[in-house]
């Protein structure tokens, strides 16, 4: 098990030294239990220390990092099965699959459809972040490196499905700046690929015909030398994937079998075939499960917004809820002088809200506050939806861009009205109903007495 | 003639009639004949549900009337008394059932006779979901037929299923009263014996909804007593067939409520001389609640208007406890001293006081049930700020003698009067917490000599008594404490423990109101944990209190204790006020608080140790707590208690200065133990906290190592 | 040295709970392992896929949906031809014309549309309420009492009304009931403590643990699935072995990604296409978090589930 901050703790010099960038040794300590930190930043730390630490520090599921630049992502790391427990923190990233075996028109349309789906939501960007390359069976080197060469023109971080050594070499020598990934290893060709994903710095995807098969590469892979692996889970059948990729992290993390305590990749696209809507509903089950990096046919909108969304939620801190950023949310063509609904920053309520708020038809600027993402209830207890913050976030930034001296606040804090109407001259303060699925009757009512 | 030889005379009776009853059909249908009622898949439904055999002919019925006959032994005791009820309701049956044969018609308008299957199907759901509170049998002739009508009345009004038999029915209807399954009014019929088709109702909804096996006849009557909310009111004179049958329903579970002075025994066999008084005293003995679904006063009452300020220029009247005297109180008293729904205004109404002018008020709540505690009060007291502020118009703010009330003119103007004030606090109280509160009533005071003596003679004393309960309980006077976990929507496997001396650490769930809460919602967010398998004392650890916590966590945690934040401590979810934590340079703890955003001399702030030490998770050496924890002797008892406090955040050290001083003071001698603690002022590092500690001599430098 | 297998094996199991009469009925539930955890042990009953049809017809329905089905002019047409598509094991039919802040349709009204569609297929069927608990409670126990003896599920007795649909559909009629909270596993604890309370047996419970849209507070769902599982298998936890019963298409159809035309999102591209994608995703996820039973709209996706539990069982 994990040592906890106390025990770390002793172990540490104890001289506030702030060295580390910590302001004492015990912030220190608690972060590193924390996994924020490793306890290689502290110069001062013994050797005696450092080794009895790394051994219970060491995460079960090693971090690996592919991709270049901007292009970086971290895999794995991950030390929970589920959410819950703690958060998970490796996305599942997502890679568009082309294929020697693919016509050239069909390949490199493909691949120019690799960027088309680039969108924001809650912050954060959303893309395809890698190509999977394969090779397929007979193909020439030279085929294959012009194909490679083409994906990494996309810009996106490469991930090598080749079982030949030279033609491995060959594709490295185009692409291995970049840092991709060479899913080539397997029973039969592990030392030799091992040895050209070293020599490239890149990161080796191992696979094999059966777990055990598989078990034993890794095992074999790590006594020569090389921990910068990623598993290919991919088996015969979607069963079969499904139980391996369940199977390897469980052991890691459940079991504390450090063997299988590695990134996966999960080949969707194999399973697949031509099947777009199971394919969709595999890359749903493996960002669900356990799939670190998922080999998808393609990626256009309708694959992606929930695929997205999906993935956003579940890489969550389940105590940090997620927030959308403060400010005015027009909404079915609002203009100024269009009534305001306000209420808080946290995600769930602001999806809730507009949502029904959209569903009324009416046209309304809703107001975004600073509510420490929290909902309304929770921010209102903590102080951080008050009267006082509304006010003053209405007087300082609402005043001037709407004209509209309405506001709607939430049913749950009918309690502001008196204090908002005293803390901000000239607005009249209506309450809205407790639960948001009562919005659109609401303001059907409100239209009714022509009150809007 | 005891009241044992009455029943017994009237099953005579009844079987006599029986049974000649039965030997005359015999003779005119022969013994083949079948008998039965229509509509129904459970013949006869009462002697099947009793002995699980079914009568189809009137062969079997005859046999059966044997099998009725062995219930009626004659030993002077009441189980022969009841089984000799139970045997007059199936003879009452029987005849009943011979009225039936060859698919006669024998009740017409405005008679129903036996009720089908579908209307007792129909009927179970609001009798499950408290929609129809109670069944009413009412039996033989009111002293008047207004008296009568009155009592449907009164009973239809609660939504109360009222079921007629006799004369009552002659009343209700010279007096053109609409009756008729629709308006909830069923007259049975004329024979006292027709009665037996309510009974067959609360039998068969035993079986249908019960899934009581037929001839289960202890959990049959289990059900009846525990789920069919019938009674009985029989009207004088009663003979001794009435009084039979009635034993029969009193054996059922359904009390009987009599005006003829007889027999009586408690909670079965009730007289009330009243009519008038049949229906509280009916309701009270079968512990019958009225939902209240609106509340009858002038103006809104709404969430909505919780916010409301009423302004001075638009004020009314004001009751302003900080000028004058004024109070509001719960009080629960003996079930005889309290009448439902009863209002008393002590002084002068609203209309009486100049507009604009400040007055006193005190209000006085009196509740009483049989599960009424003490213990309550508070909690249902401080609820009276949001009742009223819900109040359209009328703005509450403060507490105990410190209120202040506002009544806008509007909401005057609409007629709000001070029994409306009434009226909101006994409907609000009475369905929030109708399943402490039996009865309730509210008293006001508007005549200042009466609030003045009131507040200083009763509300004050009341109070300060509550205090010092509440100061004097200690986790070792209780016999239980209480888990909570309301937090687990955000904090899957956060448990608290709550107890009497370490509230919940978000500060908001004390021992008494988890306790409430539990009573209140037996299946929600607080249960009893026991304490009786002690660990560790020291520590605080129970067998018990492990068990709990690894039931409400799904497994997520193994054990705790209550004392130490060093071993096993308790988790934090996300919501407390407070943390916690080590400093080990000076062999202390340092605390900070949720409102402190500056930096601790651990060298993380209060959201950065929130990270580390939120979501369920044990975290030695770091704990979240409540406010009020930190000035109790159970605050780290493990580690020497609060004399390890070394730092904590000006303002909180403030607010909890007085009673922390307190306990320093009477566990270890100290005086002025605030002094020697440091804060954001005199350090923010560990360094210079040491060096004020060691200039102060504060008692952690000197003790056991921490760890 | 060979992978060292750890199955987690529990000697708790999820309920089995049947629904629908005849040799079309189905049974949910009956795993002792995580979801589609084969590997670990028996799967028991594979997951359900059922189709939904509502009482309002077709509203504003994309191209597919219009054109299966084409022709139908009632309920009961429609219910007859969604009984036909491939992949349903049973039927869903949402009342929600019922919504006094909808249609508001009467319950006399709601109950006939029950009753023909009832005849009309042999399926087994489940019945979702309005929506709205007050109008649920009086609409339900109708619905509950005209379907006697076709076993169906009635979806769903919440925390406020479980009263009354729990003792009609539970105890007067011998229906199966669905309880209903809001993706918290306390609540969906504390209503089956007080259904069961009410008389109603625990293998007459179906739960909805609530649902959400991939991306619209889906961590949530996944979150309270994962942890029921866990308390109803690893703790043995009696309250919690109800089968799950996830209503996937009236949340997923209704969010923008769903609704919006391609005119005003012309990027997107095709609606229709973007509406299965979000159907068949979130019920994907709904089933490996341990959904026992989706409810889907679009021929499309339900084949496509129906295909992958195949796949996966």
């Amino acid at each position: 098990m994990a040592l906890n901050g106390i025990q770390i703790f002793k172990l540490t010099p104890k001289k506030n030294c702030k060295e580390c960038g910590c302001p004492t040794c015990m912030a220190f300590s608690m972060k590193v239990a924390q996994g924020a930190l490793e306890l290689s930043k502290c110069p001062y730390m013994s050797q005696e220390a450092l080794d009895s630490l790394s051994e219970a520090t060491a995460p079960p599921m090693k971090t690996i990092k592919v991709g270049a630049g901007d292009n970086e992502y971290t895999l794995g790391g991950e030390t929970v099965l589920y959410r819950h427990e703690k958060t998970f923190v490796s996305k599942t990233r997502y890679a568009v699959s082309v294929c020697t075996d693919m016509a050239d028109d069909v390949a490199e349309a493909k691949l120019a459809e690799v960027s088309k789906v680039d969108y924001e939501r809650i912050g954060e960007q959303m893309k395809v972040e890698m190509v999977y390359v394969n090779c397929g069976s007979d193909a020439p080197a030279d085929k294959y490196v012009e194909l490679v060469k083409k994906a990494a023109a996309t810009g996106r971080t490469l991930v090598l499905g080749v079982k030949d050594v030279e033609t491995a070499k060959a594709a490295l020598e185009v692409c291995k700046d970049g840092k991709p990934v060479l899913n080539g290893a397997d029973a039969s060709n592990y030392a030799e690929m091992s040895k050209v994903a070293t020599d490239a710095g890149v990161v080796l995807g191992v696979s094999g015909a059966s777990l055990d098969e598989l078990y034993d590469t890794v095992a074999a892979l790590e006594k020569s030398g090389n921990k910068n692996l990623v598993i290919d889970t991919t088996g015969a059948t979607i069963k079969e994937t499904f139980a391996n990729t369940v199977e390897v992290r469980r052991a890691a993390l459940k079991n504390e079998d450090r063997t299988f305590g590695y990134p996966s990749i999960v080949n969707v696209s194999k399973l697949t075939k031509d099947d777009k809507h199971m394919a969709q509903a595999l890359a749903s089950v493996f960002t669900m499960k356990y799939g670190s990096i998922v080999v998808v046919p393609g990626m256009d909108y309708a694959d992606a917004l929930p695929l997205y969304g999906l993935r956003q939620n579940l890489f969550t801190d389940p105590q940090k809820p997620m927030k959308v950023a403060p400010g005015v949310y027009p909404l079915n063509g609002a203009d100024e002088n269009s009534i305001i609904v306000t209420t808080v920053d946290f995600a769930l309520t602001y999806f809730v809200v507009s949502g029904e708020l959209e569903r009324s038809g009416v046209p309304i600027n809703l107001v975004i506050n600073d509510a420490g993402g929290l909902s309304v209830l929770t921010s209102w207890a903590a102080g951080k939806f008050s009267s006082g913050s509304i006010a003053k976030y209405f007087q300082e930034e609402i005043e001037g861009k709407l004209k509209c001296r309405k506001m709607i606040i939430p049913g749950k804090v009918a309690v502001l009205k008196g204090d908002l109407e005293s803390k901000l001259p000239g607005w009249e303060i209506i309450v809205a109903p407790r639960e948001a699925v009562e919005l659109v009757k609401f303001f059907k009512d409100m239209q009714a007495n022509g009150e809007l | 003639m005891t009241l044992f030889d009455v029943v017994f005379k009237g099953n005579d009776a009844v079987y006599g009639l029986t049974e000649s009853a039965i030997n005359d059909a015999v003779a005119k249908y022969g013994e083949e004949k079948a008998v039965g009622f229509p509509d129904t898949a459970y013949c006869l439904p009462c002697y099947y549900s009793v002995t699980g055999v079914k009568v189809t002919n009137l062969k079997e019925l005859k046999e059966a009337l044997g099998v009725v006959k062995t219930l009626m032994t004659r030993e002077q005791k009441l189980n022969d008394a009841f089984m000799s009820g139970v045997a007059t309701a199936l003879c009452a049956e029987f005849i009943e059932a011979l009225k039936y044969i060859d698919g006669a018609a024998p009740y017409a308008e405005p008679y129903y006779g036996h009720l089908a299957d579908a209307i007792i199907r129909e009927l179970g759901v609001p009798l499950v979901t408290g929609d129809i509170p109670g069944v009413a049998v009412i039996l033989g002739k009111a002293p008047t037929a207004e008296d009568a009508v009155a009592l449907v009345k009164s009973y239809q009004a609660q939504g109360i299923l009222v079921t007629m038999v006799g004369e009552c029915i002659d009343q209700c209807q010279s007096l053109g009263l609409n009756m008729g399954y629709g308006v909830r009014v069923v007259p049975l019929g004329a024979d006292v014996t027709s009665v037996i088709h309510v009974v067959s109702v609360a039998l068969r909804a035993a079986l249908i909804f019960g899934n009581v096996e037929p001839g289960d006849s202890a959990s049959l009557m289990k059900y009846t007593m525990e789920r069919v909310p019938a009674f009985v009111n029989a009207f004088a004179p009663l003979n001794e067939v009435i009084v039979a049958c009635g034993a029969g329903a009193i054996a059922l579970g359904f009390p009987v409520i009599t005006n003829e002075e007889t027999f009586r025994v408690p909670k079965s066999l009730i007289v009330q001389p009243d009519v008038s008084k049949f229906n509280a005293t009916s309701l009270e003995a079968r512990d019958i609640k009225i939902k209240i679904t609106k509340i009858d006063i002038p103006v809104a009452f709404a969430s909505a208007y919780e916010g409301e300020i009423v302004r001075r220029g638009d004020m009314q009247v004001e009751f302003d406890g900080s000028r004058v005297d004024c109070f509001e109180l719960v009080h629960h008293k003996d079930m005889s001293e309290v009448e439902d729904h009863h209002f008393e205004l002590i002084g002068p109404d609203f209309d009486e006081f100049p507009v604009g002018s400040k007055q006193s008020i005190g209000y006085i709540v009196e509740v009483a049930g049989k599960n009424m505690q003490a213990d309550f009060e508070p909690v249902f007291e401080r609820k009276f700020h949001s009742y009223i502020n819900c109040i359209e118009g009328v703005m509450h703010t403060g507490q105990r003698d410190m209120i202040r009330i506002r009544i806008s003119k509007a909401t005057y103007e609409a007629g709000f009067r001070a029994k409306d004030l009434a009226e909101v606090l006994y409907a609000r109280i009475k369905s929030e917490f109708d399943a402490v509160v039996d009865k309730c009533q509210v008293k006001i005071y508007t005549k200042a000599e009466d609030c003045t003596k009131l507040r200083h003679e009763m509300a004050i004393p009341m109070f300060d008594k509550r205090d010092e309960r509440l100061s004097s309980l200690t986790d070792e006077t209780v016999d239980v404490y209480y888990s909570c976990i309301m937090c687990q929507a955000f904090s899957p496997s956060h448990v608290c423990v709550v107890t009497p001396e370490r509230l919940g650490l978000c500060g908001a769930v004390s021992w008494f109101d988890a306790k409430a809460t539990n009573e209140l919602d037996p299946a929600g967010p607080c249960q009893v944990i026991t304490k009786e398998r002690p660990i560790n004392e020291e520590i605080g650890e129970y067998e018990d209190v492990n068990e709990a916590v690894r039931k409400f966590s799904q497994g997520a945690l193994e054990d705790v204790s209550l004392y130490s934040i060093m071993e096993k401590p308790m988790t934090s979810c996300g919501c407390f006020e407070c943390i916690c934590g080590i400093e080990p340079f000076s062999n202390g703890v340092i605390i900070t608080n949720r409102e402190y955003a500056g930096m601790t001399p651990l060298g993380m702030t209060f959201s950065e140790l929130a990270s580390m030490t939120g979501g369920g998770v044990q975290t030695p050496g770091f704990m979240g707590h409540g406010k009020h924890f930190i000035a109790s002797k159970k605050f780290m008892k493990a580690e020497g208690g609060v004399e390890r406090i070394v730092w904590m955040p000006k303002e909180l050290k403030d607010t909890v200065a007085e009673k922390l001083n307190a306990t320093a003071k009477e566990v270890y001698g100290i005086d002025n133990f605030t002094d020697m603690i440091g804060d954001e002022t005199i350090a923010t590092d560990p360094e210079t906290l040491v060096a004020f500690l060691t200039e102060k001599g504060h008692p952690a430098l000197g003790m056991d190592p921490l760890m | 040295m060979p992978f060292n297998r750890k199955p987690q094996k529990f000697n708790a199991s999820i309920r089995e709970v049947e629904i629908g009469v005849g040799e079309k009925a189905i049974k949910i539930g009956g795993e002792n392992v995580f979801p589609f955890y084969t590997f670990d042990g028996d799967l028991g009953n594979t997951p359900k896929v059922g189709v939904e049809i509502s009482d309002l017809g077709l509203d504003n329905p994309v191209p597919g949906i219009a054109a299966y089905y084409e022709g139908c002019t009632t309920a009961a047409q429609m219910a007859k031809k969604a009984a036909e598509m491939e992949g349903a094991d049973f039927l869903a039919l949402s009342l929600e014309g019922g919504d006094p802040n909808g249609a508001n349709k009467s319950v006399d009204e709601l109950v006939a549309v029950v009753k023909e569609v009832a005849e009309a297929v042999d399926l087994p069927l489940v019945v979702e309420g309005s929506k709205n608990v007050e109008k649920d409670s009086e609409l339900l126990p109708k619905v509950a009492e005209v379907l006697q003896g076709k076993n169906v599920l009635i979806l769903s007795a919440k925390e406020e009304n479980y009263k009354a649909i729990g003792a009609a559909a539970g105890l007067a009629y011998n229906q199966k009931v669905g309880a209903e909270s809001a993706v918290d596993i306390n609540l969906a604890k504390q209503l089956n403590v007080v259904t069961t309370q009410l008389g109603v047996k625990p293998e007459s419970i179906v739960m909805n643990v609530g649902t959400a849209t991939a991306g619209y507070g889906y961590e949530y769902v996944v979150s309270t699935m994962d942890r029921i599982k866990a308390a109803a298998l690893a703790q043995s936890d009696a309250t919690l072995q109800m089968p799950i019963i996830t209503p996937v298409s009236s949340e997923t159809w209704g969010v923008k990604e769903s609704v919006s035309e391609e005119a005003d999102a012309p990027e997107w591209g095709s609606r229709e296409e973007r509406a299965i994608a979000m159907e068949i995703e979130t019920a994907a996820a709904d089933l490996v978090a341990g959904s026992n039973a989706v409810i889907l709209r679009h021929p499309q996706s339900v084949a496509t589930i129906a295909k992958m539990i195949k796949e996966l069982a």
